[in-house]
Parts: structure tokens; C-alpha cells; sequence
């Protein structure tokens, strides 16, 4: 017990100033967003009464909670679908069930390496033909897969010992119930990491949300805040640092719920 | 069997009834028209629009700056075009060349005397838009400091001479405070500063058949000197950090753009500044020029809705209706001539000073490659910024590239 | 439940490719045409607003690549900058993963503020260090304050991509983190009590448990991060354009110009396979050096 009080105190001595230097540009951001009148400075912002005139503004403009929905429907959608090819996936490369897994690996963590400012037109044309430009499914379907996901789930298997899924074989079990009662807990806190890490991807994602999406009311928040805040050269900063703010905060929260399902996999080796 | 029988054909009566009242519904026109400004400055407008011509519908899908060229390039890679689309003046040449855009000669020949700006979207005879608002760059200079620098404050620099005197006096203040904001290696943007002061000493890019370079001239030579030596009475940085210090009350002149007027108000309320036309050469020499650039509204030959778009640009453009716009956006003013008479700009006498920039403003050449003699005139402006190479050298070294592209499609 | 013999691991049966398939379908319907239908502008002048067909033109695109002295410094600035970074933001990504890890106080504090550099879009992020990285910035008043030289930073060719870099580590580092986190965590504990016992030292536990049993997710880590930071392209599209002096010109920022301001798609094509190979090599080799072997020092 004292000994973790005493390591404690020794990380918050060196972490202390790290964590400092990281938070330092939300202090700057919620420092802009509460000073009415700072045009992005952080001086002005520093000297100035604060109020809250910039959030006020944010959610009296009705747009704003049509973009909170859609982006909170899209990111969702796209987490389920994510969390679960990852698992499906990530769990047969992990255990070399396919012929030349290698491979397979490889030509899927390929598909991260072609950037996407070139895939956008084909892209486009893909969902035109199939008509599914500004709509949900645009924003949904493509991104259902995701190499990033599969191949952190497609190593984390391949460091889980595989002992637990042999017993359950030889218990009998198929390769569903093993899949379902043996390796999901096991994986529980890599999908915790492809929920946050798909989450936050979708949840900011820019380009392709503005370019699918015609409709003003199936907007995503990144692009309504752009669209609100930014004009050709100049910025308004306060109301720009609100809704980032603002748009922070779901992120952050997914990230908190998550943690204890990261912190459950110490557990693994208990559970026989 | 008989039920069934008319069943179906009730079936196929509906469908057609529903087709036909369908049809009638597209044949009361819906235009499809994007474009960049804020939806409540746009909407009303749109609006009138809607009132003075019943049956049309107009659905409006506002763009982002950021990336809205890319979604403009995505729809007609696809054909999924707007019927009515804002362009920017910087992505016209790449547009006229490509074949894309709706012939409107015949369509606007009435509106020529009317509006300036026809050279952003006119190649040979054929004109391929309109233009609806124009924006350009003038001299921004803080009263304050120049009070505190023994200037006279109601008289401005007209000349390179008294810009140079003026930076030096204000740079001499001290304490953070810079002469002359020094625009430095900004892609798209660094242009916009300097060329005006080489098109005021009479400098040109291309000579006027777009066959040939002429930037390698004594006037431009003359141009880049004077510019790169105002970094010693002056800071050199990028254009919104430039934007922000000058709100800040720390730079004492620099040339920038309408969009100040909205800015300052909101981020600087209680800055006193002025605005000047950009100076020239000389008292009795050269011209006041500065860049000349604005939105075109455009129709695209796979539009479905052409006739109806025409009709709703010849609206946009009318003075009332590029005002009502301009004067919320303040970045922007119409391309009407003698637009400066109305009522609001002699309300606005800074804004007016926009509009009559105009005059001496100067367009870029729509040559095919231009973006790439942009980008070349930039890099070599950037080389001599950065004491790379001297002016002689970096015009000589533009001059080049520009020649090998100047053949080039 | 009928007694069914299952199939020994390893082996290759239909649930196999059935749990393949979610990926196989997506990336058939939506990620197999882009990947062509690039692969194809590239062997041509396929520009997406010149209206009328594309011209096949063999390998002239990647012949222009090739010969164009901007594609290399931009390729050049690219390298610098994924070996300038990846070996920081790993560091510090696994140093703070294990300092994070244990039980004490104010744990999630730290873990969720080293975590938030990720959570604000990369756009705002950049737009804030535009205004910190200032000549008159934060950052330049810190160092006066302390007696320090105060450099140009995104306005000097020299220090802008340093400038950029050291943005990246500091912000990358966290979302790494939690990703090494999960792997931690993931180790049994009895392996380091067992170690304990025969009296091993923190750092040997560190490298010869820690270490081994973390190599998938290390390798996880360095392959994601150097794919991604080979397309680096927000940062520098909104601090600095590429510039000054293309100092920053990236080789994704470059096909983008390439694409959106010449509207060459066939040639950005191109540029961008040039960099598929180069990251596919990269890629393969850490696949290739960090091979994964299930088990471990047990």
C-alpha cells in the first residue's frame, strides 16, 4: 500500500510537467472559447472577463444538434460494425486460419497505404453508381471494415496464449461458441482500443463526411463547425474553440467508459 | 382472374398518374446551387428569388472553404453536378480549360457594360459565367501607431517612398511593435502581396497573347527589391498571423484584404486603422494596382437545369442582391460598376476604397498552366525572401520556368 | 449438440472465410474499385474535370516523378520526417504506457490527459499550434522567459519541419500509448511474480517479459505509425503549405496540389503508388525484422 502511494507520488514529480505540456493547448482552447472577444489570441483571451457568449451562441444555432445527432449515429454505427469484423477478422489471421495468413495481413494493412485524397473520387463514383451519395449509408458502409482494426486485433491474438481455446476444443465446442465464450472476453480490451481509436477516426473525420454529403441536415459536426466558423481567410475563434470543445467531449467520454475494459484484461490469466 | 386483371391495369393507371404529377413537379424547376457563403446571408435572397419566379424551387448547399474544391472536383468527375455553382477566380483557368463549363455568351452579352470582372471567365469571345462579387487587396494601416511615430494619420502613404519612411518610423517605436507586415511563403497568398507592387511599377507575367513570358523586366526587378527590402522595417510572416498582429495593434501597415472590415470589428473592436489604395512607384508614376480576384458563378454542360441557373445567376448579380451579400460578408463587393454610388458604400468609405481598387486592379492571365506559374513566381519570390538568391536572379529564374511552362497545356 | 470432432487449429475450414468475409465484402464493394480505378489514372492523363476520355500514357507519369526535383525533396522532407518522429513517439509512447499502467493515484487523470492530444480534430490541433508556433507565439515567449533563443519556427525553412515534427510525437504519443496500454495489460501477472521470486530486477522483467510478450502490439505500433506518418498532410496543409521554400512539402501534400490545384489526378495517381511501394517495402521489412512468434520468454 505504501509502496504505490510512494510510486505515485514519484510519477507525479516526472509525469506532472509531461501531462502539463499536453493539456496546455485544451487550457488554450477553453481559454479562447470563454473570452468574448480575443480574435485567437491567447494574451487578449487571458486579460478579458469570461463568459460563456460563445457556447450560448453554439447551441442556439439549430444546426448544431442536427450535426451532434448525425455524427453520434454515424461514429456509432461505424464502431459496432468496426468492433465486430475486427474481432471476426483479427481472431482467424491471429490463429493462421486462413492459408498464407501472412499474406492476407499484409494485402489488408495495404489497403491503410494509398491516401485517401486520391481515393476520394473513385470513391465518390462508387457511391454514385450505387446511389448511395448523401445518406447515412455513405458515411457508413465503406468504413465498416477497417485495416487498422483488424490487423490491432490480428496481433493482439497472436499474443494470447492459446491454451484457453485448445481446452474448449477438446471440450467439443465449435469454432462459434470458442469464438464466443472463450476468445471475446480474452479480446475485450483490444476491441476497447478499435472502439476508441474507430470512434475518434469517424467521430473527426472531415473530407469525406463534406464531400458525400450534400444535405444540410445529415451534416456531421466537423463539417457544420467549418461551415459556421471559418470563412475563406479568417477564423472566428471563439465560437470555433466552443464547438471544439464541445466536440471533444463525447470523445472523451468514450474513452473514460472504455478504460475498464482495457483494465479487465489482467484478468485473463486468472480465468481457467 | 378478372380482379386481377383490373387490378393491374389500376396499378399501371396510378404509376402513370404518379409519374406524370412527378414530372410536372421537376418541370416547376428545382435548382441545385452550391456556393460558399453563410446560409443566413444566402437564404433570403434565395428567397426573392423563389417569390418572383413561383414554381421554382432553389435547394442551396452551402460549402466549406476547406476542401470544397474538392467536392466540386468529385461531382464532375462523376457528373453529378449543380446546376448553379461559385467558383473561386483562382480555379477559373484550370475551368475554362477544361471544357466543362456552360456557354453563356449569348446569355449575358446584356449584362457586359454592367459588371466588371468578365475577364475571370472569358476566354477568346466566349463567355462561360458571371461574375458576382469581386475582392482584392489595399493598404491597411493603425492610426495609433502612426500617431505615435509623429505621422500624420489622415494622410496615408501614396508612394514606395512614404510607405518605406512610414514602416521605418513605426518600426522605430520599439517594443514589439513592426513597421510593415511582410507576407512570407504562403502558397496562394504570397502573389496577392507582392504583384501589386510590380503591376504598379508596370511589370507583367505574360505578354498579352499568353504566348510568351515578359517577367523578366526592370520594372519587376525594381518590384522585388523594394519588397524584399521592407523586411528590414518590417516582420515576416503568414497572412492570418500577420492578420492577428495587426488586430493586436502591432503591425503598422501591411496590404491585405476585405475581410479585415468583418474581422476587426468582431476580434479588435477598438482598433483605430485606415485603409489606403495601394501605393504606387512614384507621385507622377505608375499605378495604384493590386490583385484582382473574385467568385463566378458557373453553370456545367452536364447540368440539368442550365436555363433556370442562367436565370438565377442574372439575379444574383443584380445590385441590390450582390450588395445585400457583400455588405454582410464585407470580404466581397459586388462587381456592379459604379456600385460605389449606392447608399451603403457611401455609408462605408472604407469599403468604398475597395471598390474603386478595383479600378487599377489587375487579373491574372488564364492561361492553362497557370496554377504551376504561380506556384513558380511564388517559389522564386520565397528564394529571394529568404536572401536565397537576389532579385535579379529570382525573376531571371522565374522568367525561365515561366517561358518552359508558357508552352505547355 | 451433436458430438462433433472439431477441427485442430490452424486448420482451414469454412468459418474461416466466413469470418473473413465482412472484410472481403467491404473492401470488394468499396475498396477494390478506388485501389483499380487509381491504379489505372495513373497509366494515364485521367484529369476529373476535363470533360471528353483520358489518354493512356504508359509510364510517363511516374517517368515525370521520378525526374521532378519537388517530388524527391518531398519524398526527402517525408523520410525525415518518419525517422525523425517514429522512434520518439514509440519511446514515449511505451515509456508513458508503463508509467501509466500500474495502480496509483490519479492514474485515469493521466491517462486520459496524455490521451486528449488525439481527441481534437488534427485541423483545430493545427490551427492552435499555427498561433503557439507564431514568431510572437506561446512557445517563443516560454523560451524568452527563459533566457532562450527564439526561432522562426514555421517561417524558417530550417525549423519549420522540426516545428511540425516535434507537434507530431507530442500529439501522437498518447493514442499510441493507450494501444501499448491494452497490451500491458494483457500480460499475466503471475509471469512477473514468478520473476520476483527468483529475484529479478524491474528491468529485467522489463526486458525479457515486458518486451517480448508486448512485440505484437510494438509491432503494431511502428507499422500503423509509419503508414500514416508517410501520408502526413493536415499539419502541413494548414501551418504551412508546404513551404516555407518547400521545406515542408510532404509527398502526400504534393499529390494533392498535383490533384486539386492542376487537376492531374492521372499524375497524383501516380506520386501515390510511388508511395504505396515504398510503404509497402517499410512495412513488409517490420513485418519481416519483428516477426510474430505467439510465444514467448514463458
Amino acid at each position: 500500500m505504501s509502496s504505490t502511494e510512494r510510486a505515485g507520488v514519484s510519477r507525479w514529480l516526472w509525469l506532472g510537467p509531461l501531462l502539463a505540456t499536453m493539456l496546455f493547448p485544451f487550457a488554450w482552447m477553453l481559454v479562447v472559447s470563454l473570452a468574448p472577444v480575443s480574435g485567437g489570441s491567447l494574451a487578449r483571451a487571458l486579460r478579458g472577463p469570461w463568459d460563456l457568449g460563445h457556447y450560448r451562441a453554439l447551441f442556439e444555432t439549430a444546426a448544431i444538434n442536427r450535426y451532434l445527432v448525425n455524427s453520434a449515429v454515424v461514429a456509432l454505427a461505424v464502431v459496432a460494425l468496426n468492433v465486430a469484423t475486427a474481432a471476426l477478422a483479427g481472431w482467424v489471421l491471429g490463429r493462421r486460419r486462413v492459408p498464407g495468413e501472412r499474406w492476407w495481413t499484409l494485402g489488408i494493412v495495404a489497403t491503410l497505404m494509398l491516401p485517401k485524397q486520391v481515393l476520394m473520387i473513385p470513391l465518390y463514383l462508387v457511391l454514385a453508381r450505387l446511389r448511395l451519395l448523401d445518406s447515412y449509408a455513405a458515411l457508413i458502409l465503406p468504413f465498416a471494415a477497417d485495416a487498422f482494426s483488424i490487423f490491432l486485433v490480428r496481433q493482439f491474438v497472436a499474443a494470447l496464449p492459446p491454451e484457453l481455446e485448445e481446452a474448449a476444443r477438446v471440450d467439443g465446442a465449435s469454432d462459434w461458441l470458442t469464438f464466443r465464450r472463450v476468445v471475446l472476453p480474452l479480446l475485450r480490451p483490444a476491441l476497447a482500443v478499435v472502439a476508441i481509436q474507430s470512434f475518434l477516426t469517424n467521430w473527426n473525420s472531415f473530407l469525406f463526411p463534406l464531400v458525400f454529403i450534400d444535405s444540410d441536415r445529415l451534416r456531421t459536426l466537423p463539417v457544420g463547425l467549418a461551415l459556421l466558423s471559418q470563412t475563406e481567410h479568417s477564423v472566428d475563434w471563439g465560437f470555433l474553440m466552443a464547438g471544439s470543445t464541445v466536440a471533444s467531449l463525447p470523445v472523451l467520454a468514450v474513452f473514460v467508459a472504455s478504460q475498464r475494459h482495457i483494465l479487465s484484461g489482467l484478468l485473463a490469466g486468472a480465468e481457467k | 382472374m378478372i380482379g386481377r386483371r383490373a387490378a393491374g391495369r389500376a396499378a399501371l393507371l396510378l404509376a402513370a398518374v404518379f409519374a406524370a404529377t412527378a414530372s410536372c413537379a421537376r418541370a416547376g424547376h428545382e435548382i441545385v446551387f452550391w456556393q460558399f457563403w453563410p446560409a443566413e446571408v444566402v437564404t433570403p435572397i434565395l428567397e426573392r428569388f423563389e417569390r418572383e419566379h413561383p414554381g421554382t424551387r432553389v435547394r442551396m448547399e452551402q460549402l466549406t472553404w476547406q476542401s470544397g474544391l474538392e467536392k466540386i472536383t468529385a461531382a464532375l468527375a462523376s457528373g453529378n453536378v449543380p446546376d448553379l455553382c461559385e467558383l473561386g477566380s483562382t480555379w477559373m483557368p484550370r475551368m475554362l480549360d477544361s471544357g466543362q463549363l456552360a456557354d453563356w455568351s449569348a446569355g449575358v452579352a446584356d449584362l457586359r457594360p454592367e459588371l466588371r470582372g468578365w475577364e475571370l471567365c472569358t476566354i477568346g469571345d466566349a463567355v462561360y459565367g458571371i461574375p458576382w462579387v469581386m475582392g482584392t487587396r489595399a493598404l491597411f494601416y493603425n492610426k495609433t501607431l502612426f500617431a505615435r511615430a509623429g505621422l500624420d494619420s489622415t494622410r496615408p502613404p501614396e508612394t514606395w517612398e512614404e510607405l518605406r519612411a512610414a514602416a521605418a518610423a513605426v518600426h522605430r517605436l520599439g517594443g514589439g511593435v513592426s513597421g510593415y507586415g511582410v507576407q512570407s511563403g504562403e502558397r496562394y497568398v504570397l502573389f496577392k502581396k507582392f504583384m501589386p507592387f510590380a503591376w504598379g511599377n508596370g511589370g507583367r507575367i505574360l505578354a498579352d497573347d499568353l504566348r510568351s513570358a515578359v517577367f523578366d523586366s526592370p520594372e519587376n526587378r525594381a518590384a522585388l527589391e523594394f519588397y524584399v527590402g521592407l523586411r528590414s522595417v518590417g516582420v515576416m510572416e503568414r497572412q492570418d498571423v500577420l492578420d492577428r498582429a495587426f488586430k493586436e495593434g502591432k503591425i503598422g501597415l501591411q496590404v491585405s484584404g476585405a475581410w479585415l472590415f468583418k474581422s476587426i470589428p468582431r476580434d479588435a473592436p477598438g482598433l483605430r486603422y485606415g485603409v489606403a489604395l495601394v501605393p504606387r512607384p512614384e507621385r507622377e508614376r505608375g499605378t495604384h494596382a493590386s490583385f484582382a480576384g473574385g467568385e463566378v458563378l458557373v453553370s456545367f454542360a452536364g447540368s440539368k437545369q442550365r436555363q433556370a441557373a442562367l436565370e438565377l445567376a442574372r439575379f444574383l448579380v443584380r445590385p441590390e442582391n450582390a450588395l445585400a451579400l457583400a455588405a454582410s460578408a464585407k470580404s466581397v463587393q459586388p462587381a456592379g460598376v459604379g456600385i460605389d454610388t449606392a447608399a451603403y458604400y457611401r455609408e462605408h468609405p472604407d469599403e468604398a476604397l475597395m471598390v474603386r481598387q478595383f479600378e487599377t486592379a489587375v487579373p491574372t492571365p488564364n492561361h492553362p498552366a497557370w496554377v504551376d506559374m504561380e506556384a513558380a513566381i511564388e517559389d522564386e519570390i520565397e528564394q529571394a525572401l529568404f536572401d536565397r538568391k537576389t532579385a535579379a536572379e529570382a525573376v531571371a529564374a522565374a522568367q525561365q520556368r515561366l517561358a518552359e511552362l508558357v508552352g505547355k497545356r | 449438440m451433436a458430438h462433433r470432432e472439431p477441427p485442430p487449429p490452424g486448420t482451414t475450414n469454412a468459418t474461416a472465410w466466413l469470418f473473413l468475409s465482412p472484410w472481403i465484402a467491404t473492401f470488394a464493394l468499396f475498396g477494390l474499385y478506388p485501389f483499380a480505378f487509381s491504379l489505372w489514372a495513373s497509366f494515364t492523363d485521367y484529369s476529373p474535370v476535363r470533360a471528353g476520355g483520358s489518354r493512356f500514357v504508359g509510364l510517363e507519369n511516374y517517368g515525370r516523378a521520378l525526374v521532378d526535383p519537388a517530388f524527391w525533396s518531398a519524398l526527402g522532407n517525408t523520410a525525415v520526417f518518419v525517422v525523425g518522429t517514429i522512434p520518439f513517439t514509440t519511446a514515449l509512447a511505451l515509456g508513458l504506457a508503463v508509467a501509466v499502467q500500474p495502480a496509483f493515484r490519479g492514474r485515469t487523470l493521466f491517462r486520459v490527459g496524455f490521451f486528449m492530444p488525439s481527441v481534437v480534430s488534427v485541423v483545430v490541433l493545427s490551427l492552435i499550434f499555427k498561433g503557439l508556433y507564431a514568431t510572437d507565439g506561446a512557445i517563443n515567449g516560454l523560451l524568452a522567459a527563459l533566457g532562450l533563443p527564439q526561432p522562426a519556427w514555421l517561417n524558417d525553412p530550417r525549423t519549420a519541419l522540426p516545428a511540425i515534427m516535434v507537434m507530431d510525437v507530442w500529439a501522437a504519443s498518447g493514442y499510441y500509448m493507450i494501444i501499448l496500454l491494452a497490451g500491458l495489460e494483457a500480460i499475466p501477472r503471475e509471469l512477473y511474480d514468478a520473476a520476483r521470486i527468483e529475484g529479478a530486477s524491474a528491468w529485467a522483467c522489463f526486458t525479457r517479459i515486458t518486451l517480448p510478450l508486448l512485440r505484437p502490439t510494438l509491432l503494431f505500433v511502428l507499422v500503423v505509425n509509419t503508414v500514416r506518418s508517410l501520408q502526413i498532410f493536415a499539419e502541413v496543409f494548414v501551418m504551412t503549405r508546404g513551404g516555407p521554400l518547400r521545406s515542408t512539402n510532404t509527398v502526400v501534400y504534393y499529390l494533392y496540389e498535383q490533384a486539386f490545384y492542376r487537376f492531374d489526378l492521372g499524375y497524383a495517381s501516380a506520386v501515390a503508388y510511388l508511395l504505396f511501394v515504398v510503404t509497402l517495402g517499410l512495412a513488409f521489412v517490420q513485418m519481416r525484422t519483428l516477426r510474430t512468434t505467439p510465444e514467448a520468454a514463458r
